[in-house]
């Protein structure tokens, strides 16, 4: 009995050590390449929010032209003792010491937790002038939490583009979020109203094309409430006083400026 | 047995999907887009057949108390290092498929392989058995994977083949081929024609 | 009549064995029996508990289904001709058409044009159902050698009642092709099938097509009008938000899928059906309770987001499908429970489940057609349980 202990303590110990040398060298000969991949694909995501992804845009050239900076929720004000770069938003959202707690009032993503701090991409123009904000935004749909940005123009008003990167609701009824015909609606459109209240929504049924509203109204999706009335309290949850609020304040007061 | 029925025999005749009915999960989970299928298909089918090799390599020397966690840690490894790669060289697949690449560790077409193969065999005939199960389990999944793109999105391999009404074409998408259970139609009408070419298949009824 | 007789006895010999058309036996024999007496008939002793055949059954059903028939043919016309007198849109298509030539208005108060506007939209989705599902049924007896039967005329009935009047016709056909290729040959063909045929195929076009059997713009026959049935405007906004009485919804003068509408038509089919004994009470009983005694509990409970939670069991009782389902799709007698016990707990499952999803789940308006569905699959499992205790009884008993 003694040998046969022996010999299946040596076969464990011989078969974790070759597994575990296999394992950690390739994990770390490859970490660099899939860290690129990460951070390529957030690129894609916030130029394609932006309207500023075809086919042959070179990501990284594009994205050298934004700015990044981090938005401290609570007041507005811009975060300077963190790496904007590194951080993530919708990551931050899980943990307890980079998130705090909706009031269930204020809650209308039905998110109950946001990160404290807002990740905003700048694109500035040759000038340095910014041109385009890119907010990223949340809410609960009908079976998943959508995870979008939002791009503004320079007026923090019109919108130039919109679009969820991960989102798992109803295939043809709900998903319809990526159809790109229906994100294209958004261009143009306006997020405040003249008394700076959210007013920006998506229709019940087709949006109007001309009166007072139609600059703030999206085709509603058709058989997808849910998700529909998650899109419309995703942006006036983070356009409110909770979300973004302050910060558009103060850039347009000029207390901020990037 | 030869190679050439070791790899071809799991197509139709011993379908790891549709006679064994192993590995269905994935089988459902990343049939929506062929793309995916693919990278699928060569992940499983090289972890079987590298799996089966090594169990077979070191058969004599396992001793029986641990086999079944030897085999585990070695399919473990290999699916590991298997997504590491598609995570730095197929990011987008990786995105999409996400944690049914780590699930071919669960995948019971390759633990039942070097289970029921490799512990009794060289390690060739292994390779080959674990190549030829991996194209079967390819087989059913390229099948399913066709139709769900075809009707679900109109597409095959990304390129359009029918025009989407919601693009201005004629072809209504069918909903009901992006969502998982679709799949299950789809086996269970490959598994109705091989049974119906080889009543051998057919389980005697009780 | 006797043309008829001789004519189909002088070509009989062509399907036989070895006849030039063997293999259209099936279709032969479906059209000689539909008119005649059987040839065959059973000789000597014999287990009959009853007379009757599956021929009969069937027709049984489609005769309950008559008052509902008439229902949908006058409801969905006076649902359009509501809509397009009080809006002023002008009715387009082949169908305006026919009305135009027959000299009808599209008047709400004039009952023949709600009957024949009502006909010219159910008769398309009716005709294509039979065409679709009768092709598929024809080829699998020709391929399993089997006579035609009954079975696919009450599917095929029920099918197009309960979907919506603007279906587009490909989804119907496409929809009754699933329904009795999945739902009813796989298993064998009619009577092996443990799920219910046409709500299998209602289930499919649900999942496959949601645009076009969902929504707020598909229960009335007008084209780009939207309207919402009372279930919608109750899950919107609870009881109050709901624009029709409650003898609105009785009578069936709402929109909705086209043969569900009216409550009153479907217990008259009830009534017929019980008389007659083909249906079973247990079950509609059964599923009536189920559905009182959860959508009571769900009141208890109650909700301030959720406003189904708050609809009473007498609401419930008349809106959407709810009469249609626990009358004519939970008591198919081939899909449902065998055993009287488990009659019993299987139209309680179905009365429990479809409230739970109609309440609950917030992606399915209308829980029925799941429900019975979800419990066509347990059916077999029930009545396993209740034969397995029966057995444990009596060994107590004797042994």
């Amino acid at each position: 009995m003694g040998s046969n202990v022996g010999k299946t303590l040596f076969v464990a110990f011989a078969l974790c050590l070759v597994c575990s040398v296999l394992v950690s060298s390739t994990a770390v000969s490859l970490k660099d390449k899939q860290a690129q991949n990460a951070v390529l694909d957030m690129k894609k995501n916030v130029l394609s929010a932006a309207g500023l992804l075809n086919a042959d845009t070179d990501v990284n050239e594009v994205f050298s032209k934004f700015t990044t900076v981090l938005v401290n929720l609570e007041t507005g004000e811009i975060v300077d003792d963190m790496d904007a770069q590194t951080y993530n938003q919708r990551e931050a959202q899980k943990k307890p010491n980079l998130s705090v707690a909706i009031p269930a009032d204020a809650d209308l993503a039905g998110l109950s937790r946001r990160a404290k701090f807002g990740k905003v991409f700048v694109y500035k123009d040759e000038a340095g002038q910014p041109q385009i904000y890119i907010f990223h935004i949340t809410s609960k749909g009908l079976w998943s939490t959508m995870y979008g940005f939002m791009a503004l123009g320079a007026d923090l008003n019109t919108v130039k583009g919109f679009g969820y990167y991960a989102q798992g609701e109803t295939p043809g009824l709900g998903g319809e979020v990526d159809n790109p015909k229906w994100k294209g609606q958004w261009v143009g459109k306006s997020v405040f109203n003249e008394d700076e209240v959210v007013a920006l929504k998506l229709a019940k049924g087709t949006a109007p094309t001309e009166g007072k509203v139609a600059e703030y109204r999206v085709d509603g999706l058709s058989g997808a409430t849910i998700t529909a009335n998650g899109v419309s309290s995703s942006i006036k949850y983070w356009f409110s006083d909770h979300g973004y609020g302050k910060f558009i304040d103060m850039v347009e007061s000029g207390e901020v400026t990037i | 047995m030869k190679i050439k029925e070791l790899v071809f025999d799991p197509i139709l005749k011993n379908n790891p999907i549709a006679l064994q009915i192993l590995g269905v999960c994935s089988a459902l989970a990343v049939t929506v887009q062929l793309k995916n299928v693919v990278v699928m298909c060569v992940a499983v089918t090289l972890v079987i057949a590298l799996a089966n090799m090594s169990v077979s390599i070191i058969r004599n020397h396992i001793p029986g108390s641990i086999r079944i966690i030897v085999q585990m840690t070695i399919i473990a490894s290999l699916v590991i290092i298997a997504e590491q790669f598609l995570k730095a060289f197929l990011f987008d697949q990786w995105k999409t498929m996400a944690v049914y690449v780590g699930l071919i560790i669960t995948n019971c077409i390759v633990m039942g392989r070097t289970e029921a193969f490799a512990l009794k065999n060289g390690p060739v005939a292994s390779f080959f058995d674990g190549i030829g199960n991996g194209l079967g389990y390819s087989f059913i999944l390229l099948f399913v994977g066709f139709f769900r793109e075809l009707f679900g999105s109109g597409k095959v391999f990304g390129y359009t083949v029918f025009e989407l009404s919601k693009d201005g074409g004629w072809y209504e998408a069918n909903g009901l081929a992006l969502l998982p259970p679709s799949a299950f139609f789809l086996i269970g009408l490959i598994i109705w024609i091989l049974r119906t070419k080889d009543p051998s298949q057919v389980e005697p009824q009780a | 009549m006797k043309f008829l007789r001789d004519f189909l006895d002088s070509k009989e010999h062509l399907f036989h064995k070895g006849g030039k058309l063997e293999k259209m036996y099936p279709l032969y024999e479906a059209i000689d029996t539909f008119a005649y007496t059987p040839a065959d008939v059973t000789a000597g002793q014999t287990h009959v508990r009853d007379g009757i055949d599956l021929k009969r059954t069937m027709i049984t059903v489609a005769m309950a289904l008559f008052p509902v028939i008439i229902w949908t043919l006058y409801n969905t016309g006076y649902q359009a001709n509501a809509v397009l007198a009080s809006t002023g849109a002008e009715a387009e298509g082949w169908r305006a058409s026919v009305m135009a030539m027959l000299n009808l208005a599209h008047d709400p108060a004039n009952i023949a044009s709600n009957m024949v506007y009502g006909f010219l939209w159910f008769f398309p989705v009716f005709l294509v159902t039979q065409i679709a599902g009768g092709t598929v049924e024809l080829i699998f007896s020709v391929i399993r050698k089997h006579e035609i039967n009954e079975g696919f005329l009450v599917t095929g009935i029920l099918y197009p009642l309960i979907l919506p009047p603007t279906i587009p016709l490909w989804q119907v056909a496409l929809g009754i092709i699933f329904g009795v290729l999945v739902g009813k040959e796989i298993y064998g063909g009619t009577g092996k099938n443990i799920f219910n045929p046409a709500l299998t195929a209602r289930a499919f076009l649900f999942f496959a097509y949601p645009a076009q059997i969902s929504g707020d713009a598909v229960w009335t026959a007008v084209d780009g009008y939207t309207g919402a049935t009372a279930l919608g405007q109750a899950a919107a906004g609870g009881l109050d938000a709901v624009t029709y009485s409650w003898s609105e919804l009785f009578f069936g003068l709402v929109p909705g899928s086209m043969g569900e509408t009216s409550t009153l038509a479907c217990l008259l089919g009830a009534v017929y059906l019980i008389a007659t004994g083909i249906g079973s009470w247990t079950i509609m009983l059964s599923v009536v309770i189920g559905m009182i005694v959860t959508s009571m509990g769900l009141n208890l409970i109650g909700s301030e987001t959720n406003f189904m939670f708050n609809i009473p069991w007498y609401y419930h009782f008349v809106m959407g499908g709810f009469a249609f389902a626990f009358v004519f799709m939970a008591t198919d007698p081939v899909s449902a429970s065998m055993t009287t016990k488990g009659k019993w707990f299987y139209g309680f499952g179905i009365g429990v489940m479809g409230i739970v999803v109609r309440c609950i789940n917030p992606a399915f308006p209308e829980g029925w057609m799941l429900a019975i569905l979800f419990m066509n699959a347990m059916g077999p499992l029930i009545d396993y349980f209740v034969i397995n205790s029966n057995i444990k009884r009596r060994m107590a008993r004797n042994g």
